[in-house]
């Protein structure tokens, strides 16, 4: 099983790679778009849209990899009232499970809306990108998050050896 | 006006049940909008916000500002600051202190968040102040104080949140916190002559400096300077050298910053492949945390509009003719109350939805409001039983008791309290730089 984890691991290494490069080339692009636009005249036209894009990107590839690593923000005010680490299982994973049971309609919802997008062959204006590539892959990174969370909180119930010193 | 109040209560629960924010706010959010809506309804436009705050242009601010302070921070900028700071402060009576709160603000200059700049400053100063024989309590309580600058003075990712949540010109709001900024290093330098005048042992003098020195020191630190100037120069379009003229968007200005940050990083071989890799993962991460919350807090947002909550808390301040300041002094005093135990991103989130529509009718100046709210925030991250940035330096320093923090915090409380005071007053303390905006 711990290889698994450690599958699992390097796995989640690949997206937060992808983020980092997004994130990189959204800052040199910005950067590159005033000093173009200051000094020569020549703005990146197509700047605007690739930084939506670049944005999407970063937000969406991190989003099961922060899920997992319990990484959203919580207010852990009444921690002191939950002693004893079964009943602190018990509702991580409640939790878990419920907020990736949650995602699973918004994210059929945002597969409906790509789909439609690519029906109407909506395309971006400067680099005639089509839009539903970014619209599926934000369904499937929001479904990855569902599946992750939903995990999450079985393996916490049932196996939560595994979960243990994990950190991507 | 009722279904919003139980949709408020229930984040209430959900959250303090440790349900994480942007899930608690997004489910209300999605079931209140159903029972207001439809199914189909809900779920169209939970997906509709996913699908456009990703891409939206204006939120790129967030991750760029993030990554420049970040990059910033490895650049190794925080000994330099407070060398700088105490070769001009270090010879007063509680000089360290001063030089600390200084050296703070200069870091808040050029990063967004007041835990960072807590965390950061507490390295470098507090071994300086055991040095020379601080109390615990001055030596801490400077710190978690001159931390909450972070917040306040531009960049600011509050700032940033709040113009998302709100509309509000995230330009103006950076533009607005500078005095208010400054002030806030003044009182607090105040609080510091305070604290040494009736308790002189508190904070014994150092080393004059001679100018030279002095000089030499300022060398470590033009680079961000000129960074500082350079993004909020850009922001407030006034950096004309003909024939370039600079005039930055919000983003424009972040990725400015990033940029110049890391090369800055680069240039003092502060920065290796690795680290570059770890900057650009953790603003990721945190981005990524940050539009979760954003995105809950506009499906909650969508909710407590579509049920009425803002024209029915207006209808009742006018029905029973009570004075827009009673509302705002009523608005405060929650503020202060829910910082008492509220972290500070978690109170914006939960309580500007709610109050904005509000305040906006009555007729408020939305860029003041977004200041005030920050100052309070301030308050809050001091205020015990949980101030945040306290807990910071807790964590830094380990050794002084939680208490005695908070003691030597108190002067400096009260500080903030008169500054409150005379923004909330005086409108034009925050509203006179951004109305001269090009």
């Amino acid at each position: 099983m711990s290889n698994l984890a450690n599958f699992a691991r390097r796995v989640a290494q690949l997206p937060i790679f992808l983020a980092s490069a997004a994130l990189f080339v959204l800052m040199i692009m910005t950067f590159a778009d005033v000093i173009l636009r200051s000094a020569f005249n020549a703005p990146i036209e197509a700047a605007t849209e690739l930084t939506r894009m670049l944005m999407a990107i970063t937000v969406f590839a991190v989003l099961p990899v922060l899920s997992v690593r319990e990484g959203h923000i919580v207010v852990d005010l009444l921690d002191p009232l939950f002693h004893g680490s079964l009943l602190n299982r018990i509702r991580d994973a409640v939790i878990s499970i419920a907020c990736g049971a949650m995602l699973i309609l918004p994210a059929g919802r945002v597969l409906v809306l790509a789909e439609r997008a690519r029906s109407y062959g909506d395309l971006t204006e400067y680099l005639n990108i089509p839009q539903f590539y970014i619209g599926w892959f934000i369904a499937i990174m929001t479904y990855m998050t569902a599946l992750v969370l939903l995990l999450r909180g079985v393996i916490a119930l049932f196996a939560p050896k595994l979960l243990e010193n994990y950190d991507v | 006006m009722f279904e919003a109040s139980i949709g408020f209560a229930a984040v209430l629960v959900l959250v303090l049940l440790r349900i994480p924010i942007a899930f608690a706010m997004g489910l209300v959010g999605m079931v209140g909008y159903m029972m207001e809506t439809s199914y189909r309804g809900a779920i169209s436009m939970v997906a509709r916000l996913i699908i456009d705050a990703s891409q939206d242009y204006g939120l790129s601010v967030v991750p760029l500002f993030i990554l420049m302070g970040l990059f910033v921070n490895k650049g190794g900028i925080s000994r330099e600051l407070y060398q700088v700071s105490y070769a001009f402060l270090g010879h007063l009576r509680g000089g360290l202190a001063m030089a600390t709160i200084v050296a703070c603000g200069g870091f808040a200059a050029v990063c967004g968040s007041s835990l960072a700049t807590a965390a950061t400053m507490s390295k470098v100063a507090m071994p300086q102040m055991r040095k020379y024989g601080y109390a615990d309590s001055l030596s801490t309580a400077s710190i978690a104080a001159g931390g909450t600058l972070g917040i306040l003075i531009p960049p600011s990712v509050i700032l940033v949140i709040y113009g998302l949540l709100t509309e509000t010109s995230i330009g103006k709001l950076f533009i607005a916190g500078i005095v208010p900024g400054m002030l806030g290093i003044l009182f607090y330098l105040c609080a510091v002559f305070f604290t040494v005048s009736r308790n002189p042992e508190a904070g014994p003098a150092g080393q004059r400096t001679t100018w030279r020195d002095r000089l030499t020191a300022l060398k470590g630190v033009w680079a961000v300077l000129a960074l500082f100037f350079l993004v909020i120069g850009g922001l407030y379009g006034a950096l004309d050298f003909w024939p370039i003229h600079l005039a930055f968007s919000p983003t424009e200005a972040a990725g400015m910053g990033a940029a110049g940050a890391f090369l800055i990083a680069l240039s003092r071989r502060n920065l290796s492949w690795s680290g570059t890799l770890e900057v650009l993962k953790e603003t990721a991460i945190t981005a990524a945390s940050l539009f979760s919350v954003l995105i809950g807090a506009w499906i909650f947002s969508n909710f407590v509009n579509i049920a009425g909550l803002p024209e029915a808390l207006l209808g009742a301040v006018t029905a029973y003719s009570v004075s827009p300041w009673v509302v705002m002094l009523l608005i405060l005093l929650i503020y202060i109350g829910l910082g008492c135990i509220f972290e500070s991103l978690s109170m914006l989130l939960l309580t500007v939805p709610i109050f904005f529509p509000l305040v906006r009718d009555l007729g408020f100046d939305p860029v003041w409001f977004g200041v005030v709210v920050v100052v309070v925030t301030e308050i809050s991250l001091i205020t015990p039983p949980v101030g945040m940035n306290v807990f910071v330096l807790k964590g830094v320093v380990g050794d002084v008791p939680t208490a005695t923090i908070f003691k030597g915090v108190t002067p400096f409380w009260v500080a903030d309290i008169f500054r409150l005071a005379l923004i909330v007053g005086i409108p034009a303390l925050a509203l006179y730089l951004p109305s001269q905006m090009g």
